[in-house]
């Protein structure tokens, strides 16, 4: 990856490391442009948070280089910060506390924070800061974070499992919303997820990790495509993410001892 | 300040507030006032127990900070705390010695020397309890107990150390016994100094290596 791919892309990750006991994240490499919605896919543990956590040095890494909005991240933590959103789906903080509470401290860290476009979203996505964090239901906690993302201008947002716990309806809604904020061409998503039929529908590149390692990074196109030797002659129509993991991960029960 | 701003509104125990109070125990006649200062560590531990299961630390890495300012966070809250409830208890103790009321006969008087041994108490639970609690990020009812030892121990050193005849003029309120205080006052401030800005350093190095 040349320099000037670097300064273009939102996000650089370059053999990324982390080794545990038992789990090694090897050499994961791959980058986001503006205006893209990245999928990274893969059965649970294969890896994908530990990807998330390492690149935003909440796990240090062994060894990396993180480049984001083409400077590097590790010695531009704070500015770049700035520029980034996160939304971890299941993690949950300060539940007795209301939401203007949190946003109250939260808005203070970001110079770039625009109070209007907070009160938009906050009607837009229909949240009542009286309510207690607790109190909101698992799509709503992510709408609360994203409306607290976009409030200070992030750039690049990165979900962990957003998705997951909710219902068709409420996946739909945020699938459409992930799209609304790409559709500027300068922000960008990088979006974690085992539910491979909400990338079908909105992703443009696809990451697949497994087993620690990147299997494929490319265009959603080139992907499916680079993928085509798992088709069988008994599939009438191209093979879906869903199909693409079920085949590589799949093993035979009859290989497993029950 | 924010970082501070956002410990006092999210990530602290109302309890923290009461114990800060408590420093007007040196009101009652007959109180051994330097368990005040077991308030002042108390605090802490039920603050960093309180964040842990708000997961504090993982709201605060996703702000625009470095990963060493969530501890630097916990530290000014500390300070505020541990000199705050001091300082709280400044006005009653002259409150006390205005009123004249006789010599603690249980411990030690709110002296310029207890207040000069509260800060090496402070200065002491830190230095062990914020390494020992970042060594993990979780383990805050191990780290409290192995900080809470050498401080009892201190504890109970100093309140037999003034019952010694020759040590009788670090219980007294007298102006020119005070005045012979005031380098023990002045020692545990600059041992509260170092003590902190030596925890904070230990404490962050070790809390790079923890997963959050």
């Amino acid at each position: 990856m040349n320099e000037e791919n670097i300064r273009n892309n939102l996000l650089t990750v370059k053999n990324l490391t982390k080794s545990y006991p038992d789990f090694l994240l090897k050499d994961v490499s791959f980058a986001l442009r503006p205006g893209r919605i990245m999928g990274l896919i893969g059965k649970n543990g294969a890896g994908k948070s530990t990807t998330l956590k390492a690149m935003l040095n909440m796990i240090q890494p062994d060894g990396d280089s993180v480049y984001i909005l083409g400077l590097d991240f590790y010695q531009n933590e704070k500015k770049l910060k700035q520029q980034i959103g996160v939304v971890f789906g299941g993690i949950d903080f300060y539940p007795m506390k209301s939401l203007s509470s949190i946003t109250d401290v939260t808005r203070r860290f970001y110079p770039s924070w625009d109070e209007k476009r907070y009160e938009h979203y906050l009607s837009l996505f229909s949240l009542d800061e009286k309510k207690k964090y607790k109190e909101l239901s698992n799509g709503m906690k992510v709408k609360y974070l994203l409306a607290v993302a976009l409030s200070h201008n992030a750039r690049l947002l990165i979900l962990d499992e957003p998705t997951s716990g909710l219902d068709p309806v409420s996946r739909d809604e945020l699938l459409h919303i992930f799209r609304k904020i790409v559709a500027e061409e300068k922000r960008g998503i990088l979006f974690s997820t085992h539910i491979t039929s909400d990338l079908d529908r909105c992703a443009d590149d696809i990451t697949y990790i497994r087993n620690g390692s990147v299997l494929k990074s490319a265009d959603k196109e080139t992907f499916l495509h680079s993928f085509s030797h798992l088709q069988a002659n008994e599939d009438s129509a191209p093979l879906t993410l869903e199909e693409i993991m079920l085949r590589t991960e799949r093993r035979s029960f009859d290989e497993i001892t029950l | 300040m924010k970082l501070l701003y956002k410990e006092l509104s999210l990530a602290a125990h109302p309890s923290l507030y009461a114990f800060m109070l408590l420093g007007c125990l040196v009101i009652i006649p007959v109180y051994p006032y330097t368990v005040i200062f077991m308030f002042g560590c108390l605090a802490p531990f039920i603050t960093f127990m309180f964040a842990r299961e708000n997961n504090d630390a993982w709201y605060t890495a996703t702000l625009p900070i470095q990963k060493k300012e969530i501890v630097l966070a916990k530290c000014l809250l500390l300070t505020v705390v541990q000199l705050g409830q001091l300082l709280l208890s400044l006005p009653f103790a002259i409150l006390r010695n205005t009123l004249t009321i006789e010599n603690n006969p249980v411990g030690m008087d709110a002296t310029a020397a207890w207040y000069g041994f509260g800060l090496i108490i402070f200065s002491v639970f830190n230095l062990v309890f914020l390494p020992a609690y970042y060594t993990s990020g979780y383990k805050a009812g191990v780290s409290f107990l192995s900080a809470m030892l050498p401080v009892i121990l201190f504890m109970a050193a100093v309140e037999i150390l003034v019952h010694f005849p020759i040590f009788y003029w670090m219980d007294s309120t007298s102006p020119e016994d005070l005045l012979r205080q005031l380098p023990i006052l002045f020692l545990g401030l600059f041992l509260y100094v170092v003590s902190m800005a030596a925890s904070y350093r230990i404490a962050a190095h070790r809390f790079e290596k923890v997963n959050l």
